[in-house]
């Protein structure tokens, strides 16, 4: 697909920046600084974003521990953050199908006052902003297809080439990608970043790693009567729609003007192969306690992203020759406190202060970028992360382990009989059809629970998929390339029915008659929000998730 | 040749609009926008023109601040310079007003050939263009598919209803209302945006800027038409109601 290296652009910088999510734009800020404070030659500095206009990718819930943002940016309120609410209210609840039990108290890692209640969109746009203003080269509708390197060295990374119609071939627009050589390539790819993911297997980073295991989000931004519910109220459920063999729960975030942030958690290390994540949003909505919130209201967004909830002990090595790896794509996120903007922010300004270290001492090897993990290791990052190293893997051991070892962590600051606990990859625990079901095998075309779908309060996948804002140029190759798509009619229909068509939640995978009496495998790819999930969750790995034409992708306004 | 180019920022298209609490616009406040898009065809060919006859683009925007985004994407793309005339009332101002605006900031200028899109995809009146055109005294042509420069003017193809079209000469100075899909739009590079950050924005002031001729009484979404009626009555007296329903009301059967 790359053209010959004769017609490329070279564009040289100190550091690269390749993602512009919390953790970039905290970097690029944090490198503006450095080079205040410490004065010298100017460092240049390039931020890669793919979406069309930086924030549009952003997703999460999301709740804003402010530690990170107070030491990035002290003024922040004078410079208009802008934050939503502060949280006042906490609730958490055990939901059954009617019924809603509240925790005796708020467990300590799900309180959340001196928090805010954030739109991650606004708040990355705001960010940009800034980093703009440093005179920083933010390139938003860019996506860094590959890495490149030096033998094990990463020296940068080359941009999509734009302009390759559906079949491969160059259209009369083509323009070729550019090579961006670096001298420290900072990757804040986020979650299941596509380089990152690269990385980490051709330079064996997880070596003595446990697996990532990974989390769902599916959310739904509302307008709601004004004085339903009161800004800055914070509610968690555990239970329903998930079932004891499902991780996972329910949030609901309330801002200013009756908005409200609602969505499922739910993760990807289920075992019923029938289990849609989406369809399970659906029933939480219809719960008495999320209906009453939402009724009469207005879906207003609708969008879908991966977490790594894996923890500690999954983090892999996140340093390596001219290269550092911060936030979600190294996989700092809390689960138990259910926060990782803190902390891709924060390891984001230590990946800058390390970054600027080595290319002022002009050693950007391995050795020397190692000092990013001591300083993660002599911050807050381990510190928090530690004492809850072993909470998903408990999950993965049904709701009730789950819940005695998370509040015995508590205690034990997160010490196991069997420490790291053991675990295996997410997509590994979904059981075959025959194992699950045994005799009763169902109709893998239809939901085993299916939801009752009103457009008003629940939504098919299409509708909500248009609601994403999710916009592809359409005559370009499929991103998301499918290794082997005859396991799909074959092996994968026979042994979990298909599962992609059901954990997508943007309808991407559709089975549809092959004209032969069986089915095949159709990629609608325009419809993607660039959740990850099919890359994360296939049975048999087979799915490559590679960025789209740059700008492609959803349009994640307010969420 | 000396182009100015006439480009907008709208709401892009996969938004779902809400109305405004007064019911007169669409709620812009958390809104994502981006160039027009038969503007963006409009710029290309005006770039396309300056690579063939050499020259200079200018692109000019009138509306609020935010709309510095789309000039700053034009200059990324290749535009020489950018005047911004910025005014927030400018948001959702008729064709009248926005044309007067334009005009005040192009007229001194003496361009030889000015570009604007077909019509805008959010109010869509195609009215800017042609209300340009007259205030700077200039001929026209709309609905523009082909550009050529010939000896002391141009050639121009425009688009007429069912499949035809009509080839037109105009002398320059002239304005042109672009059709989209007349080229192929290119993509921004990495250069471009680089190069983009030294290019001039012009801010300017509308001075006393045209009193709207329109007022937006109401906007609405489409009524859905769906209805369902239930036909009381024994089978054969419901179906012979229906019966008379689709001949009298539908007039679906005679």
């Amino acid at each position: 697909m790359n053209g010959p290296p004769a017609d490329r652009e070279t564009l040289e910088v100190d550091v690269l920046i390749v993602g512009g999510g919390p953790a970039g734009m905290s970097a690029a800020l944090r490198l503006a600084q450095l080079q205040k404070e410490k004065g010298g030659e100017q460092l240049s500095i390039a931020v890669l974003e793919k979406s069309r206009e930086p924030g549009a990718h952003m997703l999460s819930g999301a709740v804003l521990d402010p530690s990170a943002l107070k030491d990035l940016i002290p003024d922040f309120k004078e410079k208009g953050a802008p934050l939503a609410s502060e949280v006042h209210h906490d609730h958490i609840y055990f939901l059954t199908k009617n019924s809603k039990f509240p925790f005796p108290i708020t467990p300590p890692p799900l309180r959340n006052h001196g928090n805010y209640i954030i739109s991650v969109n606004r708040f990355v746009k705001w960010m940009a902003g800034l980093v703009e203003a440093e005179g920083i080269d933010l390139f938003s509708g860019f996506p860094a297809s590959e890495l490149l390197y030096d033998g094990a060295r990463v020296v940068g990374v080359r941009t999509r080439d734009q302009g390759i119609d559906k079949h491969g071939a160059k259209k009369s627009t083509f323009e070729p990608g550019v090579d961006i050589r670096a001298n420290v390539t900072i990757l804040c790819d986020g979650v299941r970043g596509n380089l990152t993911k690269a990385l980490v297997r051709r330079l064996a980073l997880d070596e003595g790693r446990l697996p990532q295991i990974y989390a769902l989000g599916i959310k739904e931004l509302w307008e709601v009567p004004k004085d339903r519910i009161a800004a800055g109220t914070v509610i968690h459920t555990m239970g329903y729609p998930l079932r004891m063999e499902e991780f996972g729960g329910c949030f609901l975030y309330a801002m200013p003007d009756g908005l409200v942030s609602v969505g499922l958690v739910s993760g990807l290390d289920y075992r019923d192969p029938m289990f849609d994540p989406h369809i399970a949003f659906q029933h939480a909505k219809q719960h008495p306690l999320m209906e009453s919130m939402l009724r009469g209201g207005q879906m207003v967004r609708y969008g879908a992203k991966a977490l790594p909830e894996g923890g500690w002990h999954t983090i892999p090595r996140v340093y390596a020759d001219g290269v550092l790896i911060a936030g979600d794509a190294g996989g700092f996120l809390n689960s138990m406190r259910l926060k990782g903007l803190h902390l891709a922010m924060r390891t984001g300004m230590l990946a800058a202060e390390t970054a600027f270290d080595a290319t002022r001492a002009n050693d950007t090897s391995s050795a020397q970028l190692r000092k990013y993990e001591d300083r993660i290791n002599n911050s807050d990052v381990r510190r928090e992360l530690y004492s809850v190293r072993n909470v998903h893997q408990s999950f993965s051991y049904g709701l009730l382990p789950g819940l005695m070892y998370s509040g015995l962590s508590l205690v034990t600051g997160g010490w196991w009989v069997r420490d790291p606990m053991p675990v295996k990859a997410g997509y590994e625990h979904m059981a075959k059809l025959a194992d699950y079901y045994g005799d009763n095998r169902p109709d893998v075309d239809v939901a085993v629970r299916p939801a009752k779908i009103d457009r008003k309060l629940t939504f098919d996948k299409l509708t909500n998929v248009h609601f994403s804002g999710t916009r592809h140029a359409e005559d370009q190759p499929s991103h998301l390339i499918v290794h082997d798509t005859d396991i799909c009619r074959t092996r994968c229909r026979e042994e979990y029915g298909n599962p992609c068509t059901r954990f997508c939640p943007a309808n991407v995978y559709e089975m549809v008659d092959a004209g032969d009496g069986t089915k095949k495998l159709q990629i609608n790819a325009s419809n993607c929000v660039h959740c990850k999930t099919c890359d994360i969750m296939d049975p048999y790995q087979v799915i490559d998730w590679v960025p789209p034409e740059g700008g492609g992708g959803p349009q994640y306004e307010g969420m | 040749m000396k182009i100015a180019v006439c480009i907008k920022q709208v709401v892009t298209r996969e938004w779902q609009l809400r109305v405004n609490d007064s019911k007169t616009w669409i709620r812009d406040q958390d809104a994502s926008f981006e160039l027009n898009e038969p503007d963006a065809y409009a710029l290309e060919e005006a770039l396309r023109l300056k690579e063939k006859h050499s020259g200079e683009v200018v692109v000019c925007s009138a509306g609020p601040a935010r709309a510095s985004s789309v000039l700053r994407e034009a200059l990324a793309r290749g535009a020489d310079r950018a005047i911004h005339v910025e005014a927030d009332a400018l948001a959702s101002a008729d064709a009248f007003a926005v044309a007067d605006a334009l005009a005040a900031a192009l007229r001194d200028e003496k361009f030889d050939l000015v570009l604007t899109g077909l019509q805008s995809d959010d109010q869509g009146f195609g009215q800017v263009g042609v209300v340009l055109a007259e205030k700077l005294g200039m001929p026209h042509a709309t609905i523009i598919m082909e550009v050529k420069a010939e000896e002391g003017g141009l050639r121009v193809k425009r688009e007429l209803e069912g499949g035809w079209f009509q080839w037109m000469t105009l002398p320059l100075p002239a304005l042109l209302t672009i059709q989209s899909g007349i080229n192929q739009l290119r993509y921004a590079t990495l250069k471009g945006i680089m190069a983009a950050k030294k290019k001039e924005i012009r801010k300017v002031t509308p001075s006393a800027a045209a009193s709207p001729a329109q007022k937006m009484l109401a906007i609405h979404f489409p009524e859905k038409g769906k209805k369902t009626q239930m036909l009381p009555g024994s089978p054969a007296e419901a179906a012979k109601a229906l019966v008379q329903k689709l001949r009298e009301d539908a007039r679906v059967i005679q």
